[in-house]
């Protein structure tokens, strides 16, 4: 199976640099997701590996061959695009063995290999209909039989599941990483969707203006991620401003805008160091002592609430409560809030100030 | 700002049907997300409380004024599509004045106006800038600020954070709803997303097949939802198919396997064949303790705040728990673990007519 090589990859269209001087490696066999907002050179950098785009300048090097000149058909690879593309005058079965590697065997391997995939895809039973006969996600299946057929070794997905409705995408998020895993295929898959990139990925590729912001585990990237702008982009996250006040082994205090102090282990920056301490609403919980802040309202997310609230040092902070413990909490009220020291992350604070460095679009 | 009512509307399109015996009720000011999956007659619902639509049957109240044969450009209700529909030639300014301007505002209610829209959207730094240089976000807003600024009493939104990043939208939610919380506005916003409409809703309607299913705060829907259909699109829900054996503080539920499980009691009786419904936030696994039965661990995915969980259940199929991040490591596939629930959180069905997979579907 092959394995992807980008070297110094850069594109610009016109003015615009869409990607910048980006290196990454996909093992094979791994499941790497790009992720990004809108704009950030994902889908260019896919569209680089499938062949339908040159980059200005760099190499793509995949199963150890380099690519230049070698057109999309002859790359190996199974695209699937977010608008899905059947042909609609076709049945399943006929769009599934439609893949030019199918197309010149012989009429039983055809029905074998469309067999052997729509039931892989679980669709089995709609081989005969036409692609309007599907609804949206049995079409995305479709086009996923239709691109596994081809025999490909590298999958490529291009937001392969934006078009779909909220509930589908989380039943298909499952289906797709059983099938490339069961199938044991290279997958690069694109998207702007966190949620659906932690449910899928060995692996998630962060990016942002045409740059690899960082890269790991959807674990590693959730618990301790290494740059400001990931913190908030994969899940969501508090950012409260402060200064190291003290460092000692094993822990270090940090003096918050009012001078309340929150206490964190990991943190490797000097006394006096402007910082930004990341925590996720379920580190942060009411206590007898803490951060004084005033709740401005509760949502209600089925299994828990979400507390908005916003402390003296003018920080804005959301945690969560139990769905039993809704009734204790209320807008208006004063309460004081803690931080599990273990899992707060601590960053230097951002030149550009937060605001601008955690940005979405 | 009037309150709308919606009395035994009935549309359709051919053989479709896109409004089937349609009731519902927006409180003044209320916002209230109307929530089903693609086809289920959301669009169709606000394209007939606009007026863009005329309903076969029944009847559309705007307080207590009956609104059927009223022109859609009289009736106050501005509807937002999904792709926002800017007049992309226009700069942001022209764009919000341009519901003043046909109607013949004097200039300085027209500035007043603008002003008060650019304050309230954020956009005071970018009047003279066109749609195609905002981003997705600040095309949102503009296209609000040109809804109110013609005066709308009430908003339609239609799928309104659809075109944008979901985290993006995840951060917009709430921007939008104090928005029109602030003004005041009665409000319905279409969405198939459930989490979305957990968070900004006063009330959800769940609508299926042109029919208003349940309509409830939040909570009510989430914790008390009246079909198997609703426990399984708002929050996802495993199920348990069996005969009803006993009932006490709690109804007993089991199956041909001898499988027994606890629910909440009502609506039912010894004998009844029934369908008990739980969250999968809700069902706990232990590899300790005790459970109703047993299951397999398929997978584990990492999901941030939660690990999701996909087990196999011998004779029952496939069942899925949410547990918190911190057990990553401590259930691994093919782990043997028991499955159990408290009976307050797991509700009884009736046995759907058409059988249990067919009343599940989401599309």
């Amino acid at each position: 199976m092959p394995q992807v090589e980008l070297r110094n990859i850069t594109m610009r269209f016109g003015k615009v640099v869409a990607a910048d001087e980006v290196d990454l490696t996909i093992a094979d066999g791994e499941y790497v997701t790009i992720l990004g907002p809108s704009g950030c050179g994902k889908t260019t950098l896919i569209r680089i590996i499938a062949g339908i785009l040159e980059p200005t300048v760099g190499e793509v090097f995949i199963g150890g061959k380099d690519m230049k000149g070698v057109p999309i058909e002859e790359r190996d690879v199974g695209y699937v695009f977010q608008n899905i593309a059947l042909f609609p005058h076709f049945t399943v079965q006929s769009n599934v063995t439609f893949g030019p590697m199918v197309k010149d065997r012989s009429r039983e391997e055809q029905q074998q290999t469309a067999h052997k995939y729509l039931e892989l895809v679980k669709l089995l039973d709609k081989m005969q209909m036409f692609p309007s006969e599907l609804c949206g996600g049995e079409q995305q299946k479709a086009s996923l039989a239709r691109a596994l057929a081809t025999g490909a070794r590298l999958l490529l997905l291009d937001e392969p599941l934006s078009a779909l409705d909220a509930r589908v995408r989380v039943d298909l998020r499952y289906e797709l990483r059983r099938i490339v895993k069961q199938l044991g295929l290279t997958t690069v898959h694109v998207t702007h969707d966190q949620e659906e990139a932690m449910s899928v990925s060995d692996r998630i590729v962060v990016m942002r203006v045409g740059g690899i912001v960082e890269s790991g585990t959807p674990q590693q990237l959730y618990t301790r991620p290494m740059d400001i702008f990931t913190s908030n982009f994969v899940g969501e996250t508090n950012l409260l401003e402060g200064w190291v006040k003290e460092r000692e082994e094993g822990r270090s205090v940090i003096e918050l805008r009012d001078e309340s102090i929150i206490t964190v282990e990991h943190c490797d920056y000097k006394e006096g160091e402007a910082v930004v301490i990341s925590i996720r609403p379920e580190f942060v919980f009411p206590f007898t002592d803490g951060l004084l802040s005033k709740i401005e309202y509760l949502t209600y997310m089925g299994t828990y609430w979400r507390v908005m609230a916003e402390a003296r040092s003018e920080d804005r902070v959301e945690f969560d409560v139990p769905a039993v413990e809704g009734k204790m909490y209320h807008p208006g009220q004063e309460i004081y809030l803690m931080v599990n020291r273990k899992a707060a992350v601590v960053f230097p604070r951002p030149r550009e100030g937060i605001a601008e460095a955690v940005k979405l679009e | 700002m009037p309150s709308i009512r919606l009395q035994g509307v009935f549309k359709s399109y051919g053989d479709i049907k896109a409004a089937q015996d349609l009731n519902l009720n927006v409180e003044d000011g209320e916002y209230l997300c109307l929530l089903g999956p693609t086809g289920a007659g959301k669009t169709t619902a606000l394209r007939i409380i606009s007026g863009l639509t005329r309903c076969d049957e029944g009847k559309i109240f705007f307080g207590e004024k009956l609104m059927n044969d009223i022109e859609p450009e009289d009736r106050k209700a501005v509807m937002l599509s999904q792709t926002y529909s800017l007049f992309p030639q226009l700069t942001v300014a022209e764009n919000i004045l341009f519901g003043p301007d046909i109607r013949g505002f004097p200039e300085d209610v027209k500035e007043e106006t603008l002003k008060e829209m650019l304050n309230l959207v954020r956009l005071k730094h970018r009047p003279d800038a066109f749609p195609r240089e905002l981003s997705g976000g600040m095309q949102q807003r503009t296209a609000l600020a040109r809804a109110l600024a013609s005066g709308a009493e009430v908003l339609l939104l239609d799928e309104p954070l659809r075109a944008l990043d979901a985290r993006l939208r995840i951060s917009l939610r709430h921007e939008l709803r104090d928005l029109a919380k602030t003004l005041g506005i009665t409000t319905i916003h279409v969405t198939h997303d459930q989490e979305e409409a957990l968070v900004m809703a006063d009330r959800i309607a769940v609508i299926r097949e042109g029919r208003i299913l349940q309509v409830g705060t939040p909570a009510e829907v989430f914790d008390n939802p009246i079909s198997p259909f609703v426990a399984n699109f708002v929050g996802q829900s495993n199920f348990f198919v069996g005969k009803v054996i006993q009932k006490r503080e709690a109804t007993e539920v089991q199956d041909d396997r001898g499988h027994s499980v606890l629910a909440q009691p009502g609506g039912c009786h010894v004998g009844d064949q029934v369908v008990v419904g739980v969250k999968v936030g809700n069902t706990e696994i232990s590899k300790e303790g005790e459970g109703y039965f047993e299951g397999t661990v398929e997978r584990v995915l990492f999901e941030g705040r939660n690990l999701h969980v996909d087990l196999n259940v011998p004779g029952i199929g496939r069942y899925s728990s949410k547990i918190p991040s911190w057990r990553l490591g401590k259930i691994v596939p093919g782990d043997i673990v028991k499955i159990k629930w408290s009976a307050d959180k797991a509700r009884v069905f009736a046995m759907p007519e058409k059988g249990l997979a067919e009343e599940l579907k989401v599309e």
